[in-house]
C-alpha cells in the first residue's frame, strides 16, 4: 500500500517533470539565486568599504587601490606565479601522458585501471593526504634520513618542506588529473584519418604533432588549464600544510579577512580570481566556437 | 559494438590506427615518456595514501618512519568521541546532498539535450565546476550572511555541497543523456507506452550508471568538502573541517587523525573503485 502510494507520487512527480516545460527554466532560476547572484554580490562588494565593522553602500574604487598598495598585492602575485608556474608543468607533463592514454596504450584494460587510479584521488579529502608530506619530507623525516644514512648529505635538507618549492611538489600530483581528462577526451575523438591524410600528404611527424594534433586538441588543454589554474588559485591546504604559514596565497588572506570581517577585501581577492577565471572561460568559449561551442563538446562524445 | 564502430574498423585497422600515432609523436620517445610520466605522477599521488595508513600503525608518526608498530592511536581514537557529531553530521549531510543530485539532475540533465539553445544553460549550470572553492565559499557567505542576514547552519554547507555536487551529477548525466537515441522513445510511444513505461523500462536503464553516479559523486563529494563548508558552517563541523583543524594545528591530536583518514580511505576507496573501474571498462567496450 504504502509502496503503491510512493511510487505512484514518483510516478506522478515524473510525469510531470517529463511533459512540463518548466523544469529547466526553473532550475536555472533557483541555480541563478544561489550562483550567480553570490558571485555578482561578490564583484560588488569589492567595490565597497567597511566602516566600523559594516559594509557601506558607497560605490568606490578605495578597496581596489589598497589591493594593489597593500601586501595583497605581493600575495595575489605569488599565487599567480604558483598558479602560472604550475600549470605549466603540469601541461607539459600531462600533455604527452593523455595522447597516449587516448591513442597510444595498446591494452584497454591498462586503461581504465589508469583512468580509475587518476579520478579516485579527486574524491578524498586532500588534508590528511597532504599532512603526511610533512613527515616524509620533514628535517626529521624519512627521505632526510635516508639521505644522511646513505652519506649523500651531513645536515638534512631543510628546503624539502616548508618553501615554494614543497608547495609546487605538493600541488603537482593533485592538480595532474584534472589536466588530463580533458585533453585525454578531446584525444580520443580525434579522427585517425587526419593523421593518415597529414602523412599522405607528405608531413614529417613533427608537422603532424604541431599542425594536426595540437591544434585539435587545443579546446581540451584550454579547459585543462581552467580546470587546473582556476582551482590553483583558490588552493589553501596545500599552500598552509606544505608552506606552513611561509608561503601566503590568496585563500589564506580571503579567510584572514572574512575572519576579521573585513568583506570587501576579501571580495576583491576572489575578484580577482574570478577576473582570470572569466578571461580563460571566454578563450575557451572563442576556441571552440568553430566545433559549435562548450555544447559540441558533450555532442562530440556521442560517438 | 555500434555501427559507427564497425565502419571506423573498416577503414582503418587497430594496429594501422596506432602505428600512425606513433609515426605522429615519435614513437621511440613518445610511448616510454609518457608511460613514465603517468606512472610517477601516480606514484606521487598514492604514496601519501599509503604512507598515511602505514604511519597510523606507527608509534612516532610524525617522524614518517614505521617502526615500532603499534594499535595505541586507533586505542586512542576510539577512547575519544569528538569525531563522531562531525562524522555523523557529515554522512547525513552527503546523504541528503547525494539524493538530492540525482533528484535534480536527472529530470533536469535528461531534459538539456533536448534544448534548442542549450550553450548557454549548459554553461550556467557547470559554472560552478570551474569556480575555486574558495571563492564560492566566500561569495555564498556574503550572499547569505552579510546580505540576507540568515543565520548559518548545516542548510548553508548543504546548499554550498549542492553547489558543488550538481554541476558533477550533471556532467554525468548529460553526457548518457546526449548519447540516448531519441528513437527508441519514440518507438515505444508508437506501440503504446505510456510515459511512465518508456522512462522506467527503457530510459532509466540505459541512464543507471549516470544516476548511480550523481548520487554516488554527490555523497562522495560533498563527504569530503572543506573549502566551502568553512567559510558556510557558522558553528556546525563536519569531517573535514574536523580534520583540517586538527591537521592545521601543532597538536598531538594529528596521529588520531592519520588513523580517521584511514578509517575514511578504507571505506571510500573500494566504493568510487569499483564504481570507476565499472564505468570506464564499460566505455570502453563501447568504442
Amino acid at each position: 500500500m504504502a509502496n503503491a502510494l510512493v511510487s505512484g507520487g514518483v510516478r506522478s512527480w515524473y510525469t510531470r517533470a517529463a511533459s512540463g516545460r518548466w523544469t529547466v527554466p526553473a532550475f536555472i532560476i533557483v541555480w541563478t539565486v544561489v550562483v550567480i547572484v553570490p558571485l555578482f554580490l561578490l564583484l560588488l562588494y569589492s567595490f565597497l568599504e567597511t566602516k566600523g565593522f559594516k559594509v557601506v553602500w558607497d560605490p568606490s574604487f578605495h578597496t581596489w587601490d589598497r589591493f594593489f598598495e597593500t601586501g595583497r598585492w605581493t600575495v595575489a602575485m605569488r599565487t599567480l606565479r604558483i598558479a602560472i608556474g604550475m600549470t605549466v608543468i603540469e601541461l607539459v607533463l600531462a600533455f604527452p601522458f593523455a595522447l597516449w592514454l587516448a591513442k597510444g596504450c595498446r591494452s584497454q584494460g591498462l586503461k581504465a585501471i589508469l583512468l580509475t587510479l587518476l579520478t579516485i584521488p579527486f574524491f578524498l579529502d586532500l588534508s590528511s593526504r597532504t599532512i603526511i608530506w610533512r613527515a616524509l619530507l620533514g628535517s626529521n623525516g624519512v627521505v632526510n634520513t635516508v639521505l644522511m644514512e646513505l652519506g649523500i648529505t651531513s645536515e638534512p635538507v631543510e628546503w624539502l618542506i616548508f618553501t615554494e618549492f614543497s608547495v609546487f611538489f605538493g600541488l603537482a600530483a593533485p592538480y595532474f588529473a584534472t589536466m588530463v581528462f580533458p585533453i585525454f577526451l578531446v584525444a580520443t575523438l580525434i579522427d585517425d584519418e587526419y593523421l593518415d591524410a597529414s602523412r599522405d600528404l607528405g608531413a614529417n611527424p613533427l608537422q603532424t604533432l604541431f599542425l594536426v594534433i595540437v591544434p585539435l586538441c587545443l579546446p581540451g588543454v584550454i579547459a585543462g588549464v581552467v580546470f587546473t589554474m582556476v582551482p590553483m588559485m583558490g588552493e589553501w591546504v596545500v599552500p598552509q600544510l606544505m608552506g606552513g604559514g611561509k608561503v601566503n596565497m590568496i585563500g589564506r588572506s580571503t579567510e584572514d579577512a572574512l575572519s576579521t570581517l573585513n568583506y570587501p577585501t576579501a571580495a576583491s581577492l576572489s575578484a580577482f580570481v574570478l577576473a582570470i577565471l572569466v578571461a580563460l572561460l571566454a578563450a575557451l568559449t572563442l576556441l571552440t566556437r568553430r566545433r559549435g561551442g562548450v555544447a559540441g563538446l558533450f555532442e562530440a562524445l556521442k560517438l | 559494438m555500434s555501427a559507427a564502430d564497425a565502419h571506423a574498423g573498416r577503414r582503418l585497422g587497430r594496429a594501422q590506427r596506432l602505428r600512425l600515432w606513433e609515426h605522429a609523436v615519435y614513437a621511440p620517445i613518445w610511448r616510454p615518456l609518457a608511460a613514465w610520466i603517468g606512472l610517477v605522477l601516480i606514484v606521487l599521488t598514492y604514496i601519501p595514501l599509503v604512507w598515511l595508513v602505514v604511519m597510523s600503525f606507527s608509534d612516532r608518526p610524525l617522524s614518517g618512519i614505521p617502526h615500532p608498530l603499534t594499535l595505541r592511536w586507533y586505542d586512542e581514537l576510539f577512547a575519544t568521541s569528538a569525531w563522531i557529531e562531525p562524522m555523523t553530521d557529515s554522512l547525513w549531510l552527503a546523504l541528503a546532498v547525494g539524493v538530492c543530485c540525482v533528484l535534480i539532475s536527472v529530470p533536469v540533465g535528461r531534459a538539456i539535450p533536448r534544448l534548442r539553445r542549450r550553450g548557454g544553460v549548459l554553461l550556467i549550470t557547470l559554472l560552478p565546476l570551474f569556480v575555486p572553492g574558495l571563492t564560492m565559499g566566500a561569495a555564498l557567505f556574503l550572499f547569505i550572511r552579510s546580505y540576507m542576514h540568515f543565520k548559518l547552519g548545516m542548510w548553508s554547507v548543504f546548499v554550498g555541497h549542492m553547489v558543488w555536487a550538481l554541476p558533477f551529477a550533471f556532467l554525468l548525466v548529460i553526457v548518457l543523456a546526449t548519447r540516448f537515441d531519441h528513437r527508441l522513445l519514440e518507438a515505444a510511444e508508437d506501440l503504446g507506452a505510456s510515459a511512465w513505461q518508456r522512462f522506467w523500462q527503457i530510459e532509466f536503464p540505459i541512464m543507471r550508471p549516470g544516476i548511480v553516479g550523481a548520487g554516488l559523486f554527490g555523497f562522495i563529494l560533498s563527504f569530503n568538502e572543506l573549502l566551502r563548508s568553512i567559510f558556510l558552517r557558522g558553528t556546525e563541523t563536519t569531517m573535514p573541517i574536523y580534520t583540517w583543524a586538527q591537521a592545521s594545528s601543532h597538536q598531538s591530536n594529528v596521529p588520531i587523525i592519520f588513523g580517521l583518514a584511514s578509517l575514511i580511505f578504507g571505506v571510500t576507496l573500494p566504493i568510487i573503485g569499483t564504481f570507476f573501474w565499472i564505468l570506464f571498462s564499460r566505455t570502453d567496450r563501447g568504442r
